[in-house]
């Protein structure tokens, strides 16, 4: 491969795509509308606990402490209409004590308290308010675990909400910036094919390894420059940067695979949009579940974006290590080569 | 003795079940202009890519100044330039950007893009956009590309086609010029005066197979009829134009009954054209 002849294509392919004021203007706006959306989503989560309370009875140490500030006590006179609350997150947990439980304390008896919690509730906040009831009845009765607790989940399983929506989209977003790629650089390789400049290249002393390096190199480049500037500016390498970099990597070589594919099967430009759209919408859909987490069936994993939000999600909001997410990157690695290695055998088909 | 810059042995390709191209041999000599005519669909494309190595033959082989262009694709693509009939530059990038793109591809050392550019007429809109140039300008433009690498061989496909007479003028001039520089020149196209005029030899191509190959100045001998066209002042007013062959046996009596019975205006003889000589030996127009 001449190293040469690679430049003088990068220079080039650079300059088409700065002349081309569309990719031009949709990357930077791009950037732009994910970091905007990025900030004004909530630095936050809102610390109160909301929390839905059914007790008929209501012990004298609960009465207390739930008047404290913190809480936010909504009581229902029924378990009926508190598990609706809860499960419409009007609440994000619901205590429900049972009528009979000053009898059943006074008989020396373990009395049930049901706990409901949404889906989305997270798994510090629910062992929180175990805690809590806990608490209060040892308060209440001087006796360590004097009742037996029966947790319920409404709705489809969350965890992972502790974390700030917007920090939870990270991985979607930078995904999603680095996915549009795809069609970007499977439109430039689609133009080229369109209007013969690849004939015109391919009879100079290219050959064409060096056709594919240059648009590999070209396609890499830009998502990784893209997912590195959009991480710089929303805090994504706080931690583990390195693991981050590597991850924004391989999935810039599994951009270039995927657009390879993608400009090989699609008959020109517009088919390139067209198919684009489809394979983008596909694979963004896994980022959704780093973002609500349980919200995507287990199947997702066949999809193979959903790696590269897992490995992301699982990194940069979970501080998870390379022990955690090694297998993760292999499988994105894997698929790269794969893509990339399918691509150049389509394209050159194309080509020829 | 005159070099060969290109030697085409028994050459054939087909597409499925159909013959594009159907055992063809032949040589061009260095410094030549050959030019390769035939009708839409005759194998003259075909033939094409498999000179500059874009197709593998199926059967048969090419030398560009002497090495297989299968096996020494890479050299040979460094000493061969190729303008394309359908328009290929990039037309986001200007004259000068496309042209330093070829040059850097070609590894040209001292690239002079003003000075190509001025050769084939584009001075002063060295830096504009592709995108902005009639159809002659483009053309100009591929044909200034094809050479960037002073090639010592050049193949154009249908260089001049759908251009105005000042491009075309152009392209000639280019052409000419290339040759004095002892490029061989390989030029497909359906102009047969473009070919009389510019090329050495002319080679016929019709349903995949070589049906001529010779001078334009041989052929017409070989095929051509030698003829007088007369024009006479009819009596009733107005001319007439007669022809009479000048190989026949009845050339004597009808010079004489021109001669003595006919009032001329004007008198000059004729030789056939590619075009009808063409037609003589395929049977069918070029342009269909």
């Amino acid at each position: 491969m001449n190293l040469r002849i690679i430049r003088a294509l990068l220079k080039k392919d650079v300059k088409l795509f700065l002349n081309n004021r569309f990719y031009l203007l949709i990357t930077i706006l791009g950037i732009v509308f994910y970091v905007g959306a990025y900030m004004v989503l909530p630095a936050k989560q809102n610390e109160t606990l909301r929390m839905a309370l059914y007790a008929p009875q209501l012990p004298a140490a609960f009465l207390q402490v739930f008047g404290h500030q913190g809480f936010e006590v909504e009581r229902f006179q029924n378990r009926d209409a508190l598990k609706q609350a809860v499960a419409e997150r009007a609440h994000q947990v619901g205590i429900a004590l049972p009528e009979d439980i000053s009898s059943v304390w006074a008989a020396g008896q373990k009395p049930q308290i049901d706990i409901f919690h949404t889906a989305g509730t997270p798994p510090e906040m629910i062992a929180a308010v175990t805690r809590l009831v806990e608490e209060l009845s040892f308060i209440q009765t001087g006796q360590v675990l004097a009742f037996s607790i029966q947790p319920e989940i409404l709705g489809p399983d969350m965890l992972g909400d502790q974390i700030p929506l917007r920090d939870r989209l990270r991985p979607l977003l930078v995904v999603f910036i680095l996915l549009v790629e795809i069609m970007t650089l499977a439109s430039l390789i689609s133009i080229e094919i369109e209007q013969g400049t690849v004939r015109a290249l391919l009879i100079t002393p290219l050959r064409m390894p060096g056709l594919f390096a240059a648009k590999g190199i070209l396609g890499a480049g830009l998502a990784f420059l893209q997912g590195v500037l959009f991480m710089l500016l929303v805090g994504g390498f706080n931690q583990s940067p390195l693991i981050v970099l590597t991850t924004l990597f391989l999935c810039s070589l599994f951009v270039v695979g995927a657009a390879f594919l993608l400009a090989s099967l699609s008959r020109d430009v517009n088919a390139v949009t067209g198919w684009g759209l489809l394979v983008l919408i596909i694979l963004a859909v896994p980022g959704f579940g780093a973002a609500i987490p349980g919200l995507l069936p287990a199947w997702i994993k066949i999809v193979p974006s959903y790696y590269l939000t897992d490995t992301l999600n699982r990194v940069i909001n979970y501080a998870q290590g390379w022990q955690d997410i090694w297998l993760n990157l292999l499988i994105i690695a894997v698929l790269a080569v794969v893509l990339i290695w399918g691509g150049m055998l389509a394209l050159r088909r194309r080509y020829q | 003795m005159l070099e060969t810059s290109i030697a085409v042995e028994n050459l054939s390709y087909q597409y499925g079940r159909f013959k594009a191209v159907d055992d063809i041999s032949f040589t061009v000599a260095s410094g030549e202009i050959l030019g390769f005519l035939g009708p839409n669909g005759s194998g003259k494309t075909t033939t094409l890519k498999m000179l500059t190595g874009q197709l593998i033959p199926q059967q048969g082989r090419v030398l560009i100044l002497g090495h297989d262009v299968t096996k020494a694709t890479a050299l040979v693509r460094s000493r061969i330039g190729v303008s394309f009939e359908q328009t290929n530059l990039y037309e986001q990038m200007s004259a000068l950007e496309n042209l330093a793109l070829f040059a850097d591809l070609f590894n040209v050392k001292n690239f002079d893009g003003y000075g190509l550019l001025k050769r084939v007429g584009l001075t002063g809109r060295e830096k504009d956009k592709v995108s902005g140039y009639s159809k002659g300008m483009k053309q100009r433009l591929m044909i200034a590309r094809s050479i960037v690498n002073s090639p010592s061989v050049i193949f154009m496909d249908e260089p001049t086609a759908g251009l105005d007479p000042v491009s075309s003028e152009t392209i000639g001039n280019i052409i000419l010029e290339e040759q004095a520089r002892g490029a061989t020149i390989f030029l497909t196209t359906h102009d047969m005066w473009e070919a009389d005029k510019l090329c050495q030899r002319v080679a016929f191509i019709n349903q995949g197979k070589l049906v001529a190959l010779d001078s334009p100045h041989n052929l017409k001998q070989r095929f051509g009829k030698r003829k007088l066209v007369a024009e006479i002042a009819k009596p009733a007013g107005g001319l007439e134009k007669r022809e009479i062959e000048m190989d026949s046996a009845a050339t004597a009596s009808s010079m004489e009954a021109l001669f003595s019975q006919e009032k001329i205006i004007t008198l000059h003889s004729a030789e056939a054209t590619l075009e009808e000589i063409f037609i003589q030996i395929t049977g069918q127009r070029l342009r269909q």
